[in-house]
């Protein structure tokens, strides 16, 4: 549980004849993770190798030609299949498209070319609209002597923006119509201006009118000539378009069909060539779930006896490309999601989502301690894990934490004696914040260094997983930090309390030797783990960088102790705000009539709703913030089967 | 502090501040800066939250691929945080995400312009999944036309289609990419302005701050651009500028247009930061534009840091941490070109966004041009 799933190194010896089965039953499994190629040796740049890339670019090319067609005749891709399709050759799948696209192309050619002429058309016609009850014959317009007139459209965005432009310009910019984002304009100054009214003009992207000389007369005369010409065009596209769906409904399965496995034998060519290859074997390598191994073996016995596996441990200098499948229990797994959001714990480090469950909903509960609010949350956790609010579903997933967030606030409550802000109904079991303000600050600060050493200790059990000596013992996060900080505590707690059982001395002592290991970690940790150079850059460099990063832990080591006193605070907080909801319905009904307690009910939903959701992103904050940073730094890579057809998302 | 604000933004703000944790620290940046090659560069990277992304053989591992690979990183938290940010700040960051689509849109219609195969283009491109109007899928057949109009048609179902049909006439004209992806980048950072100003109250005072600042330095950049490089007549410049900002005013755009003082007019409005005295020469100008952006994408850096300090409910904090990736991706670029040619360090280090690095390294760019 504290640890990713075991992953078990699968290599496998498969004859050519079988390879096509045998991948296709590693995909058909959902259990394989194929490993980056070019590490079992065998020849890379075989024959056989280039084959198959050649056959994964074909389907490449046959997957965008079934698209094409798809799109043109308005076809979806559907649902993947239920069943895996198998391969199929590329000149079969070939021949089927080669006569799918000569049925489709001459009528979705013709609907093209229609649609084309149909928009330059209204184009046209919008241009000339505008203008339509100018008695002037358009020859006219395009042959001005003295008078430099410019017709055209532009976008309306860019209007205000020309008109500022042409301020210094003697001209008149006029705007006939606006439509859409589309304005059209006619720009007049004279001839003199003509070449920078022009350049203005282009620069705001205003786009002459280009009627065809053929359009000739006044522009009514043009228009009318323009709207038949119109209407015949739709009529030609409508037939099109009718050919189109003609044809779409008698191929729509055969192309999704189609589509589906050549799209799965693509994937399936493309594993096929990433593997490495001896003269007649190919030599396949990826992941498992060491758990899962006699499946796999099952599986891949179905399909041949002839393939050699062999089964081996991951080695440590593969831990950054072994993939981390999160094997949670079911009551831990929705906070996996918190985790995931921070990053994917490496494979050799330890997975932090069960401490993450534990401190976050401590964290939780001693901030927002009251029992009823805490059976509200324990209540909406329920309903969203319950998926029957159908608002809320799409938060189900965060049920679980919702709950036992819900169920530590109740535990609290009881320590505190508060249910929903009454502080009389229930004897406190241990403290009450608000009256007792200095205990539990200090208890918070006390829960803060202990959650801070349990950090650490992730980062030195993460340091004796990964067998890096030096790490865990000289980091500053390991266990010359971790003597530091318990010593620097111990000093601190002895200025102020006086009499502790241990003297100052030797924890003087103590502090002083960690924070040298602290100080001069790297080069420590350098000659432990025999790496070299022990210092890099010059030794000048390397004794004042040192120098500050001690001071840096210690002001870290400082603010994240602090941080945990917010903690106390929004205990304290919660009280207070609980005695405000009641001070508000003694005012509104001091009699306790029914506005005291419609009062005392919309109250307790704003401190279950604002403050609950501060203290869930106060605690998120000090989990990611102060509590992982100490131990995890992400970086791992999410396990994904390898598989032919998307079977959706984890 | 609104209730509305922290029950907003509580969850994007707890995921900000821990993605502001894993950005590179001054002593990586300083180890990636000495790293002696590209493959000491890898190695330092396979350490930081970029390694999972470059998990690929390493002979696929090219310079090029490398900068792709570390782009997905951007990606994911993008596609995170906009997942995470509700209505009407989630407006905004999907607009500033589409300033990788549109990025993307401009480096297809290049590709297509120069011929260049699909294989040359995808991996200059933005990995993109969700949150898109423009698949890979799209890309794909627009590079595949080979032909600049019917890739144009290809995108009829996103928002860019009207902009590049309208900018198509141009091109027809002027067989040169100039119109249509001016075009693209008017359209986008007018819709950026749009969602800001939908903003209210804080939202609306710290997208201001943060991505209005970023409005500025593009406006005023791209008009001393047009004006240097360009050499465009005033009523170009006006026209290809935006007339808002939030420190920047139209009346410093039309100074730059109408042939004042370049130094004198960025002073007047960022007087803190660094200006070549150079800048309004031809030859001189172009070296000293380069200090001068340097200097003002830094002063960007310098206004998203500062969006984290104080009240943290608000769109300025997700979109803020998203630009300065795009800073710290773009300086990672930098470096993967630098050390796969081998330069010195004394040629790139001062070209570096997201920080001045290391003890003695140059802050500012050499004198040359930088173009």
């Amino acid at each position: 549980m504290f640890r990713p799933q075991a992953m078990s190194k699968i290599e496998l010896a498969v004859p050519e004849r079988d390879v096509v089965p045998v991948t296709e039953a590693l995909a058909d499994s959902g259990l394989f993770h194929p490993a980056l190629a070019g590490r079992l040796g065998g020849e890379r740049a075989s024959r056989q190798a280039e084959d198959w890339h050649e056959r994964a670019v074909a389907f490449a090319a046959l997957e965008r030609r079934i698209l094409a067609v798809m799109e043109a005749l308005g076809v979806d891709e559907g649902p993947p299949p239920a069943e895996t399709p198998h391969l199929v050759e590329p000149e079969t799948a070939q021949m089927d498209i080669e006569r799918l696209e000569r049925e489709a192309r001459a009528p979705v050619q013709e609907l093209e070319e229609g649609q084309r002429r149909l928009t330059q058309l209204q184009r046209y016609l919008s241009q000339l609209k505008p203008i339509a009850g100018l008695e002037v014959d358009l020859d006219t317009l395009r042959s001005l002597r003295y008078t430099f007139a410019l017709p055209g459209t532009m976008p309306i965005a860019n209007l205000e923006r020309f008109q500022t432009s042409l301020e210094l310009i003697p001209s008149a910019l006029v705007t006939l119509r606006r439509e859409d984002h589309l304005a059209t304009v006619v720009l007049f100054g004279t001839q003199r201006d003509a070449d920078i009214l022009s350049r203005a003009a282009r620069s705001a992207y205003l786009n002459p009118l280009e009627l065809p000389e053929t359009y000739r007369g006044t522009p009514a005369e043009a228009i009318t000539a323009l709207e038949s010409g119109i209407e015949r065009t739709r009529q030609y596209v409508a037939e099109c378009r009718s050919s189109i769906d003609y044809l779409r409904q008698a191929h729509v399965q055969r192309l999704r069909h189609l589509l589906w496995r050549v799209r799965a034998s693509r994937t399936l060519v493309e594993t096929i060539a990433r593997y490495d290859r001896l003269r007649y074997t190919y030599l396949a390598a990826g992941w498992v779930p060491a758990s899962q191994v006699p499946t796999l073996k099952q599986k891949i016995e179905q399909v041949s006896d002839k393939v050699l596996l062999e089964v081996s441990m991951p080695r440590r200098q593969e831990d950054g490309h072994i993939p981390v499948a999160l094997g949670n229990p079911p009551i831990v797994r929705a906070f996996q999601g918190l985790v995931t959001n921070y990053g994917y714990p490496r494979y050799g480090e330890m997975d932090p989502t069960p401490v993450l469950a534990l401190t976050f909903s401590l964290v939780f509960g001693i901030m927002f301690g009251d029992v009823g609010h805490g059976l509200v949350l324990a209540l909406l956790g329920l309903a969203l894990v319950s998926r029957k609010v159908r608002a809320l579903r799409g938060l189900s997933g965060m049920g679980a934490v919702v709950i036992a967030c819900g169920i530590t606030a109740m535990i609290f409550g009881f320590l505190y004696g508060s249910v929903f802000g009454f502080e009389e109904v229930l004897k406190p079991l241990w403290i009450r914040p608000i009256e007792d303000v200095m205990d539990i600050l200090l208890t918070t600060v006390a829960i803060g260094i202990g959650l801070l050493s349990l950090g650490m200790v992730c980062n030195i059990v993460n340091a004796a997983l990964a067998r890096r000596w030096g790490h865990l013992v000289f980091d500053h996060n390991g266990l010359a930090g971790l003597i530091f900080y318990w010593s620097l505590i111990g000093l601190a707690a002895s200025a102020f309390m006086g009499d502790l059982p241990i003297s100052p001395i030797p924890l003087a002592a103590l502090a002083a030797v960690s924070g040298l290991a602290v100080t001069f970690a790297e080069l420590l940790e350098h000659l432990v783990e025999g790496r070299r150079p022990l210092v890099e850059g010059g030794l000048g460099t390397y004794l004042m960088q040192a120098l500050f990063e001690l001071f840096e832990t210690i002001i870290g080591l400082l603010s994240n102790t602090l941080s945990y006193v917010r903690m106390g605070a929004f205990a304290v907080a919660h009280g207070a705000l609980s005695m405000v909801v009641f001070i508000m319905a003694e005012s509104v009904s001091p009699a306790h009539g029914v506005g005291y307690w419609i009062v005392l009910m919309l109250g307790n939903l704003l401190v279950i709703g604002f403050e609950g959701l501060i203290v869930g992103i106060q605690t998120l904050r000090l989990e990611y913030y102060e509590f992982f940073s100490k131990f995890f730094s992400g970086g791992g890579v999410r396990y994904r089967p390898l598989t032919l057809i998307p079977r959706g998302e984890e | 502090m609104s209730m509305r604000d922290v029950s907003a933004y509580s969850l994007v703000h707890a995921t900000v501040r821990a993605l502001y944790s894993t950005m590179l620290a001054p002593e990586t940046w300083n180890t990636l800066v000495q790293a002696q090659d590209f493959d000491a560069l890898l190695n330092v990277l396979s350490k930081t939250v970029y390694s999972p992304y470059l998990q690929i053989e390493r002979q696929e591992l090219t310079p090029r691929r490398a900068v792709y690979q570390i782009r997905w990183h951007l990606a994911d938290v993008c596609e995170k945080l906009i997942r995470l940010t509700p209505e009407p700040g989630h407006q905004l960051l999907l607009q500033l995400w589409r300033t990788y689509e549109v990025d993307n849109l401009k480096a297809t219609l290049r590709g297509i312009e120069t011929g260049a195969s699909w294989d040359q283009v995808r991996h200059l491109l933005y990995p993109m999944t969700r949150y898109i109007a423009l698949t890979t899928a799209d890309i794909e057949k627009m590079v595949r036309s080979g032909d600049m109009e019917r890739a144009i048609e290809l995108t009829r179902h996103t928002p860019y289609y009207e902009t590049l049909v309208h900018a198509l006439e141009r091109y027809r004209a002027e067989r040169n990419l100039f119109p249509l992806e001016v075009a693209l980048d008017m359209n986008y950072r007018r819709g950026v302005w749009q969602s800001v100003n939908q903003l209210t109250d804080t939202d609306h005072e710290q997208a201001l701050r943060v991505v209005g600042t970023v409005l500025d330095v593009n406006n005023l950049l791209w008009a001393i651009r047009y004006r240097v490089y360009h050499h465009l007549s005033e009523q170009e410049v006006i026209n290809y500028t935006l007339p808002f900002g939030y420190q920047v005013r139209d009346r410093d755009i039309r100074a730059i247009a109408a042939g004042a003082d370049i130094a004198q007019v960025v002073r007047g409005v960022y007087p803190d930061v660094e200006v070549s005295p150079l800048i309004s020469g031809a030859e001189e100008g172009e070296s000293g534009l380069a200090a001068l952006e340097l200097s003002l994408q830094r002063h960007v850096v310098k206004m998203c840091h500062a969006a984290f300090i104080g009240y943290p409910f608000h769109v300025g904090i997700p979109a803020a941490y998203l630009l300065l990736n795009e800073h710290e991706i773009r300086d990672l670029t930098v470096l993967i070109e630098a050390k796969s040619s081998h330069l010195l360090m004394e040629m790139f280090a001062s070209m570096l966004e997201i920080q001045p690095v290391g003890a003695g390294l140059p802050t500012t760019p050499p004198q040359t041009d930088q173009r």
